[in-house]
């Protein structure tokens, strides 16, 4: 199996390589018009940080990290997921789930590896690295081993919290297609603009809501807090991770009760725009 | 999907098995009356639609099948059914010994659909890179790959959009492009939807000619939907009428005509603009000294006809041919239009 998905993988960037790469002048603009979109999405937070010396209680580099930290966290789900779960509201709406229907594979498995697109958000990866990097050196972080591993889990956790939280929203078009159709990208959305900021000046239940009912916090600040020190425990690691899976099993559940809807029902409206490229 | 999957699946003998199938869908009926807003909103009203009402029908390995009906009869619901994409209401539906909802995977891999208002091939990617595609997804081995790759450029000429862009392609090229790739695993059964919809008489032509030479191998199964009958006559050797839901006819195409009605066509060529009045034909239209006449069933005496003008007016020349397959098939679904149960969709 997993052979087959790597297998899978490697299809899907081949496919995705292709596409960026079709025309000099279509690759020198795509990136371009990514670099600017990369470059606008931190600077307001980063304009302030530095502006101010940091928001209070982070430093202006621990501000630069966790922008970074949250442009890698965005990545990731862009890179696996942008053309199926990140936005399947817009698959299921459409229709075209029976795309995937006539396939001889697991639903999860088309799902897992259709939208493998690791050349498409490049411009993100990038300067999110550069930032946690430049920053970590100037705040003299050492990354020993078991930093490195709560890293990981806490970036694979905010990025699963994207992931599942916009499939969540995404799978209300199950019931009703029309109206969901651009529910995943609207959740996206909210995620991603709320991603950058701080948020120890806001008060307590605003907080919690912004870990539980709009969980952007997990895409940056909660786990950066856990790995800068500002959170002391190993709880705080775990706590990304754990909020993450709880998210990834809500989803796998109503995915698989909206499945034995779309079983019945089907789908009464089919539109090929915007079918996988 | 490599043969020795299908090693189980009998050589001949039934591969498809409706048996009762029937298939509701509950249809929002809201009220356009602007006071009914909030009963719109609040207690919506529902109509149910009973896309299929008890189909029972099996066809065998080797057959295609003509499935056609007018408009909303159930056609695209039944090729959904068949292909894992919709489970019925009621009714069992087998396929290759299988469930095709909850055998999906397996049964999937063995089957191949095309749907003539939908596309499979990567809209942003040449031709060729969706066939890859197929191949990794499918597994398809690369000896059979190349040898169908073969087939999809000789007989439905896909060489010549090989290379470029899905949505770039010509809605005949698409086509093609589509049927080629559905092709490529060597499906045990062949589902079209619609496939020839909005093609030019070249690229019909070449769909047709792929199905006929599967057909002559004897070891592939299509059920093929259109609305086009003189297509669905040169293709298919039985027909399965659905109206409204229900199983209408079932059989071969001469069967269908002298059960519904074989039209025959008789013109004369006289040298009277007045047609010659013949009993048990009826006068279609005149142009000139042409008359064009309609005659009823296969009893009808063609002999005693010409006998009877040529006593009214000198006959100069005569032509008979049978009413195109569409007349049939139009005086079928208006015969059905009368005597349909009020209510029903």
């Amino acid at each position: 199996m997993a052979a087959r998905i790597l297998r899978l993988w490697a299809l899907y960037a081949y496919l995705d390589g292709m596409w960026i790469a079709r025309d000099f002048r279509s690759f020198i603009f795509y990136y371009l018009a990514d670099a600017v979109t990369a470059v606008a999405s931190v600077a307001g937070v980063l304009l302030l940080a530095q502006r101010f010396d940091g928001i209070p209680p982070w430093t202006r580099d621990q501000v630069v990290f966790l922008l970074g930290f949250g442009m890698v966290a965005r990545f990731v789900p862009d890179m696996l997921g942008n053309y199926n779960v990140l936005h399947i509201s817009r698959r299921i709406g459409r229709g075209q789930l029976d795309h995937i229907l006539v396939q001889p594979q697991p639903v999860w498995m088309a799902l897992l590896t259709e939208g493998f697109a690791p050349f498409w958000g490049l411009l993100s990866l990038a300067p999110g690295v550069g930032l946690m990097v430049w920053a970590g050196q100037r705040m003299g972080l050492e990354a020993t081993p078991p930093w490195l591993l709560a890293f990981a889990l806490n970036l694979a956790g905010a990025s699963a919290a994207l992931t599942a939280y916009a499939a969540l929203w995404g799978f209300a078009a199950f019931f009703q297609p029309r109206a969901a159709e651009e529910i995943s990208g609207s959740a996206v959305d909210l995620m991603t603009d709320l991603k950058g900021f701080p948020l120890d000046a806001l008060g307590p239940g605003l907080r919690t809501a912004l870990v539980t009912v709009i969980p952007a916090g997990l895409m940056a600040w909660y786990p950066c807090r856990a790995l800068l020190g500002l959170d002391h425990g190993i709880a705080a690691l775990w706590a990304t991770p754990a909020a993450a899976a709880a998210l990834c099993c809500a989803a796998c559940l109503t995915f698989r009760m909206g499945m034995k809807r779309y079983a019945q029902v089907g789908s009464s409206r089919y539109t090929s725009f915007g079918h996988r490229r | 999907m490599h043969r020795s999957d299908r090693a189980g699946t009998p050589a001949s003998g039934t591969v498809v098995e409706c048996r009762s199938v029937c298939k509701t869908f509950r249809q929002r009926q809201p009220s356009e009356r602007p006071r009914d807003v909030l009963r719109n909103l609040l207690h919506p009203r529902f109509r149910t639609i009973e896309a299929l009402r008890g189909v029972s029908f099996t066809v065998n390995r080797g057959e295609v099948v003509a499935y056609a009906g007018p408009n909303g009869a159930g056609k695209s619901t039944t090729i959904k059914l068949l292909s894992g994409m919709l489970a019925p209401t009621s009714g069992s539906v087998r396929v290759l010994g299988m469930d095709p909802v909850a055998d999906r995977t397996r049964y999937v891999g063995r089957i191949g659909v095309v749907f003539g208002q939908r596309t499979e091939l990567w809209w942003d990617h040449p031709v060729a890179a969706s066939y890859e595609w197929k191949r990794v997804v499918w597994d398809i081995p690369r000896e059979r790959f190349d040898r169908m790759c073969g087939v999809a450029r000789d007989i439905l000429g896909v060489g010549e959009s090989w290379n470029t862009l899905a949505r770039e392609l010509s809605l005949g090229q698409r086509m093609r492009a589509d049927l080629g790739m559905a092709m490529l695993h060597e499906p045990e059964i062949l589902f079209l939807d619609e496939p020839t919809l909005g093609l030019d008489v070249l690229a019909k032509r070449s769909m047709t000619r792929l199905v006929q030479q599967l057909s002559a191998t004897g070891s592939v199964t299509v059920m093929v939907t259109s609305h086009d009958m003189n297509e669905l006559e040169q293709l298919a050797g039985r027909v399965i009428f659905i109206e409204s839901g229900n199983l209408a006819y079932d059989g071969d195409f001469a069967s269908l005509r002298r059960e519904f009605g074989d039209l025959r066509r008789l013109v004369l060529e006289t040298d009277s603009a007045t047609p010659p009045s013949l009993p048990g034909a009826e006068l279609v239209g005149s142009q000139g000294m042409r008359h064009e006449y309609r005659l009823g069933g296969g009893g009808a005496d063609v002999a005693a006809l010409l006998r009877l003008a040529g006593e009214q007016c000198p006959v100069l020349d005569v032509e008979t041919h049978r009413a195109p397959i569409d007349e049939v098939i139009a005086g079928i679904y208006e015969h059905w239009g009368r005597n349909r149960p009020a209510g029903t969709a």
